[in-house]
């Protein structure tokens, strides 16, 4: 395969589903004489300060123009657009 | 003065760039911002960065301008914030030239996945500059800036350094703050810098790390300047048998033979018995951690629907890191990587207790000439030798060691997780050679 970038067809979805499942399978052989053991989190206090929310009045517009669907004050988000 | 350099490197980049591709975005307001940086230079009040022009990777939000990742999903998402780097290089009053080029969402080692086309090699532009930070190791090379900023999560600023002949450094895991990075791997991204000289990427290194309440994965590091003087070395066997160009091995060895001999060093070898393991650990690790992060390029709030507009290599990962979440692969797949991942960071540690750095190529093989078709496997053992430090969480750097077939040849330095000081002082050394 070359990996120049170009607009992925239906067919080539399938195949390339196929190839990730492939690698994916392929590298696992190499791990898998690895043996799991209990696994554990070591974290000592991590918390941050709380501090207000951004009041710089340019990022709301900012937001707003990146949105690609809004109606006056509102970002449009259709339930099941993104399906 | 700052200005007139401005004006100078603007003016290569329209006229030399279209050759390399290594900008994706110019700062619009960069004359005006230079201005502005040069009176308070005459007014002495500058900072630390006065003077020096950098890039910035499409993947690190700089205020107003476009973090499109290289990618037809976000772009034209203009940034609505500035990341911590960014921020920390303003107020030491850096100027930033652009956004550059990169693998589409940092997901390639060759430059090539970009949806705005490949970068070139400036040493030579039938090759692959390296990936994934392609447009900051390039644009640093050509001379179109000072300083660039790239993200390394298994080897995306060491790797493109080594190619384009620059250094390119990977801080620590938590030495530097990744808010306000497009994520690929969060739990093993790092932002670095990449540089013509070590003290360049120092200068960056100390201004862009430390604490930020806003990744609480960082520390605060309060490392002293590096007092010793005598260091020792290790070259790995089993780095050694990672990389099958034996031409680019010797190059390697020789520049640190020539290193202890010159400084009276000790040479040893180390066992780190596990690292051929690193990348069969990294991708799984690696896809589901994208395939995770790619969840909010719904199209929604901004930008198109990441399965609808990116590129194949992006694809891969997506779906690879779906089949790797579901539940019936959590332990073969992921929980076993993670375990290499500890093995592997417990081998460095080990390591570490006896010498103060390990040294091995940069990158195992030359790269190869844009376009040609090659198995993902070849792809992703470009970074063999790289993401070892990525699974370790240390710190590591590329410097120019010279150059095979005309083509610049890294070597890299390896030291123990939050010794950056130790690091550049070694490298310092290196650099002199």
């Amino acid at each position: 395969m070359d990996f120049l970038w170009h607009k992925v067809s239906e067919k080539e979805k399938e195949e390339i589903k196929k190839q990730a499942k492939e690698i994916i399978d392929n590298f696992s052989k190499h791990i898998g004489k690895i043996e799991l053991g209990e696994s554990k989190v070591l974290r000592k206090d991590q918390t941050r300060k709380e501090t207000k929310a951004s009041s710089e009045k340019d990022f709301r517009n900012r937001f707003f123009d990146n949105a690609p669907n809004k109606e006056g004050d509102l970002i449009k988000a259709e339930k099941g657009h993104w399906k | 003065m700052l200005l007139e350099k401005t004006k100078k490197i603007l003016e290569r980049i329209k006229k030399e760039d279209k050759d390399i591709n290594s900008f994706i975005q110019i700062n619009p307001n960069a004359l005006k911002e230079a201005e502005e940086i040069e009176r308070k230079i005459k007014a002495k009040k500058a900072g630390k960065l006065a003077g020096k022009i950098i890039a910035v990777k499409s993947n690190i939000n700089v205020k107003g301008l476009l973090a499109t990742c290289a990618s037809n999903t976000l772009k034209n998402y203009k940034s609505a914030f500035d990341a911590t780097v960014i921020k920390k290089i303003k107020q030491e009053d850096g100027l930033i030239i652009g956004m550059t080029n990169m693998d589409e969402f940092a997901s390639g080692s060759s430059g090539e996945t970009s949806a705005f086309g490949p970068t070139k090699n400036p040493a030579s532009k039938e090759l692959i500059p390296g990936g994934s930070s392609s447009g900051s190791a390039a644009a640093t090379a050509a001379g179109f800036c000072d300083i660039a900023l790239g993200s390394d999560t298994g080897g995306s600023i060491r790797n493109p350094a080594s190619h384009c002949g620059v250094v390119g450094m990977k801080p620590s895991y938590g030495s530097v703050s990744r808010y306000g990075l497009i994520d690929l791997s969060m739990s093993l991204d790092q932002i670095g810098p990449f540089a013509k000289t070590v003290g360049d990427a120092e200068l960056a290194f100390d201004i862009i790390s430390g604490k930020d309440e806003y990744d609480a994965t960082t520390f605060d590091l309060l490392q002293e300047k590096e007092e010793k003087k005598s260091f020792t070395i290790a070259l790995s066997k089993d780095f050694e048998k990672l990389c099958p160009d034996k031409k680019i091995y010797d190059l390697i060895k020789k520049k640190t033979e020539e290193l202890c001999k010159k400084k009276g060093w000790k040479l040893a070898n180390v066992d780190l018995k596990h690292i051929d393991l690193a990348v069969s650990a990294y991708y799984p690790l690696c896809y589901v951690e994208f395939f995770s992060a790619t969840r909010r390029f719904d199209g929604r709030k901004y930008g198109f629907k990441i399965e609808d507009a990116c590129g194949p290599e992006v694809l891969r990962r997506i779906l690879g890191g779906s089949e790797i979440s579901k539940a019936e692969f959590k332990g073969t797949y992921y929980r076993k990587a993670l375990k290499v991942k500890e093995i592997i960071k417990n081998e460095f540690k080990e390591a570490f207790k006896k010498v103060d750095a390990i040294i091995s190529p940069t990158v195992p093989k030359l790269p190869h000439k844009i376009g040609s078709k090659i198995s993902a496997e070849e792809m992703y053992s470009y970074d063999a030798l790289t993401i070892p430090a990525n699974l370790a969480e240390i710190c590591a750097i590329n410097i120019p060691a010279g150059k095979i077939s005309n083509v610049p040849v890294g070597i890299q330095i390896m030291c123990e997780q939050f010794k950056e000081k130790k690091l550049f002082s070694i490298a310092k050394e290196i650099e002199k050679l």
